[in-house]
């Protein structure tokens, strides 16, 4: 039932993540922040099995800020990804599986700006725009038909807007905030909640 | 040296633990071989022997042997009964097999469920008493035999002691105490409690003649001991006529200060 | 840690990480300081798998069947004046009442409690392991534990277990340097914080009744009021709940029991008024 959403522009990647914590039918809790800084330029947004998501999400992010301790430098947004992409793949041979989905955006001083979409079985893409959950039924024909890869930050935000409108309007389950962050040259920044309707 | 003393008895206690669990882990072990054929004498059907694929063998190391016990704490006694039924499905294993166990001279166990279970558990729980006892040089209180007990059945959480346990005894005030558990070893201090095949027949009744549950306006008397014998006699008789697992005879422990007396009452036969 | 050292608890820390070994085999010779945290003590034979081999005893409808005590209403909200805790005592093994009497709230230290729902042992064990862990930290570190790190502390605990059929859903409220603390923790390993919570069969009727009058700024008698009542409906309407209902108020100078009333005095009671 959760969603998540990220989109790549030229010199910025924008990620967003629903805000709903459910145990059964019940909502717990309406301000859940799903995303996880890995590293001064990099996002990531996780969603699946509960207890999961948090302990994955926090292995991978202390193990990449130990290696920026150890090596003193940052791993890239690509590097993450696949560390993240190898340390799933081997859990998925254990006997403890993490069942986690996720979006990692993140901003390369050479590479500029970069997209992943990881999926629980390991698989790794890079993509230009993204999404995960059932929102995704919804969000990706909008995507496709709206996204121009010079899309600006606004403009960005905007198709992001339609989208989580479009969540909101065929999508049975309440997912009233989404939480949005931005990672360009200048690192992460937190941006308003979006709600529905409201531009 | 108090921590030392502590580590070199637990580590006998679970060596102990592990000897008196590897019975069953074997009969486990030995379900997993090739089928240990459960059809012999049905290859009837053609279909026998087509391939259906692989099967497993499913062997469960458990049994349900009925009986009933029933605990009743007083001001300063306890009561802890049982009957003395065994059986399985329909049929009687023996008449003659109490459900108590003596733990200490003021502490009596009610067990019943899996019979195999109540034996293994109320053997470590022995050596465990033994052991207290020639290291602390006194018996173990009912409070701290109950606590034990909870970890006990709580270290197979996920192979469970299928057993209902009952506790009876007197607290470190001389008050009567009963203590009942769950099969995996959650527990609670009650007046009065009954466990096994009829205690959903049991428990009302005592919740009316002691508990005064849910009445307005009636005398609450404090329970004497001849009362909670004859109520116990009472209950029992009743629960001998319309439960095929409780009945042939009834033991009754009478925990007091002077220690635990045993009386026995005849109950139905068939 | 000097004193830690005396006490040999070094040796204990270091053996916290080994938890995850829970299907190994087993050597038998399990250390004693282990004995309240390491699956080491936990008897599982080999090739073992706890989900589906105690599914026929737990499902089953053969006569061998074990039912653990189950079913519950428990709630916690966060408010100016600390943190309430509501509840009720009813335990249930499958349709039979088992208790009407349990204790849900259990008392970890002065400073912090927790509640009950889910499996009764699993709560009222992983709990009192809590509760050990707490003090230890206490005594290396000479100041109290946070909310914060207690909850987490439980909730890597239930982790290394998941998937072993522990069935879990506790609040842990308590009082610390940053204020009021209240945090979700089941046996998924879903660790959270809010203003509120409600765990158990009758969670939604709690919720419904909690949601329509809480107020952040409200007063400690409106609370009391609020958190006995909201349990009251939801013993009212759900069948698995019951009994009575234990209240606690956590203050900045730890908690204090607030009442224990029967429903049924609370439901005349509540009539009473309502014919005002």
């Amino acid at each position: 039932m959760e969603c998540l959403i990220g989109i790549k522009g030229k010199d910025f990647v924008i990620v967003a993540s629903d805000t709903i914590s459910a145990r059964s039918i019940v909502s717990m809790k309406q301000d859940h922040d799903k995303m996880f800084k890995l590293s001064d330029k990099i996002v990531m947004a996780c969603s699946g099995e509960s207890g999961d998501t948090v302990q994955f999400a926090e292995y991978i992010s202390k193990n990449i800020q130990l290696y920026k301790m150890r090596n003193g430098y940052e791993l890239s947004p690509r590097a993450a990804a696949n560390f993240t992409r190898r340390n799933l793949a081997e859990y998925l041979r254990s006997r403890t599986p993490y069942q986690v989905n996720m979006l990692i955006g993140g901003y390369d001083e050479t590479d500029g700006p970069s997209l992943f979409y990881m999926d629980y079985l390991a698989a790794l893409i890079e993509a230009p725009f993204a999404a995960h959950g059932y929102g995704s039924f919804f969000v990706l024909s909008l995507l496709d038909r709206y996204y121009r890869d010079d899309v600006t930050q606004e403009g960005a935000i905007k198709l992001l807007h339609q989208c989580i409108d479009e969540v909101q309007k065929r999508f049975i389950v309440n997912l009233p905030t989404f939480k949005v962050r931005c990672i360009n040259k200048d690192g992460i920044t937190d941006l308003p909640d979006l709600r529905a309707g409201k531009q | 040296m108090k921590t030392l003393g502590h580590m070199i008895n637990s580590r006998f206690g679970s060596h102990l633990f592990d000897l008196l669990s590897s019975c069953r882990k074997n009969f486990h072990i030995l379900s997993k071989q090739p089928k240990i054929s459960v059809n012999i004498g049905q290859m009837d059907t053609v279909e026998e022997y087509q391939h259906g694929g692989p099967k497993q063998a499913y062997f469960n190391p458990y049994a349900f042997n009925g009986g009933t016990v029933l605990a009743v704490a007083g001001e300063d006694f306890s009561v802890v009964a049982s009957d003395t039924r065994l059986s399985e499905g329909f049929s009687i294993f023996t008449r003659d097999n109490p459900k108590t166990y003596n733990l200490t001279s003021n502490t009596v166990l009610g067990c019943t469920g899996f019979h195999g279970d109540a034996l293994t558990l109320t053997k470590v729980l022995e050596a465990r008493l033994k052991m207290y006892e020639h290291e602390h040089h006194k018996p173990m209180s009912t409070k701290a035999i109950a606590a034990m007990l909870s970890t006990i059945l709580y270290y197979k959480r996920f192979f469970p002691y299928y057993v209902n346990n009952i506790l009876g005894g007197l607290d470190e005030e001389g008050k009567g105490c009963v203590y009942s558990f769950d099969p995996v070893g959650s527990y609670e201090r009650e007046s009065f409690r009954a466990g096994g095949t009829a205690s959903s027949m049991l428990q009302p009744l005592l919740d009316n003649q002691i508990g005064f549950k849910n009445q307005i306006g009636v005398d609450q008397t404090p329970l004497t001991k001849e009362k909670a014998i004859f109520l116990v006699k009472d209950v029992f008789t009743s629960a001998a006529e319309r439960d095929i697992y409780t009945g042939d005879q009834l033991i009754i422990n009478v925990i007091t200060k002077d220690g635990t007396r045993t009386e026995y009452f005849p109950l139905r036969r068939d | 840690m000097a004193l830690a050292d005396a006490c040999n608890f070094s040796q204990s820390f270091s053996n916290f990480a080994a938890i995850p070994t829970a299907l190994g085999p087993q050597d038998g010779l399990s250390d004693f300081q282990n004995a309240l945290q390491s699956s080491e003590n936990f008897t599982i034979p080999q090739n073992y798998d706890p989900v589906r081999d105690m599914k026929t005893l737990v499902d089953g409808d053969k006569d061998v069947k074990i039912e653990f005590d189950h079913g519950t209403t428990t709630l916690a909200f966060k408010f100016k004046h600390g943190v309430i805790v509501a509840v009720d005592s009813r335990a249930t093994a499958g349709p039979y009442i088992a208790s009407q009497t349990v204790k849900k709230v259990i008392e970890i230290n002065p400073y912090l409690l927790g509640t009950m729902a889910g499996g009764a042992a699993d709560c009222s064990y992983w709990e009192r392991v809590l509760a050990k862990q707490c003090r230890i930290h206490e005594l290396r570190n000479k100041e109290r534990i946070s909310v914060a790190a207690a909850s987490k502390l439980l909730a890597n605990i239930v982790y290394n277990y998941k998937g072993m059929g522990l069935s879990m859903g506790t609040m842990i409220c308590g009082w610390d340097k940053r204020g009021p603390g209240l945090y979700y923790v089941d046996s998924d390993g879903t660790r959270l914080t809010n203003d509120m919570f409600s765990v158990g069969s009758g969670s939604t009727y709690a919720y419904g009744v909690l949601d329509s009058g809480y107020n952040y700024d409200m007063s400690v008698e409106d609370a009391y009021q609020l958190g006995e009542r909201a349990i009251y409906h939801a013993t009212h309407r759900d069948a698995y709940s019951g009994g009575t209902v234990n209240m606690y108020h956590m203050k900045e100078t730890g908690w204090i029991k607030v009442s224990a009333n029967n429903v049924l005095d609370l439901h005349y009671k509540y009539a009473e008024e309502k014919k005002q």
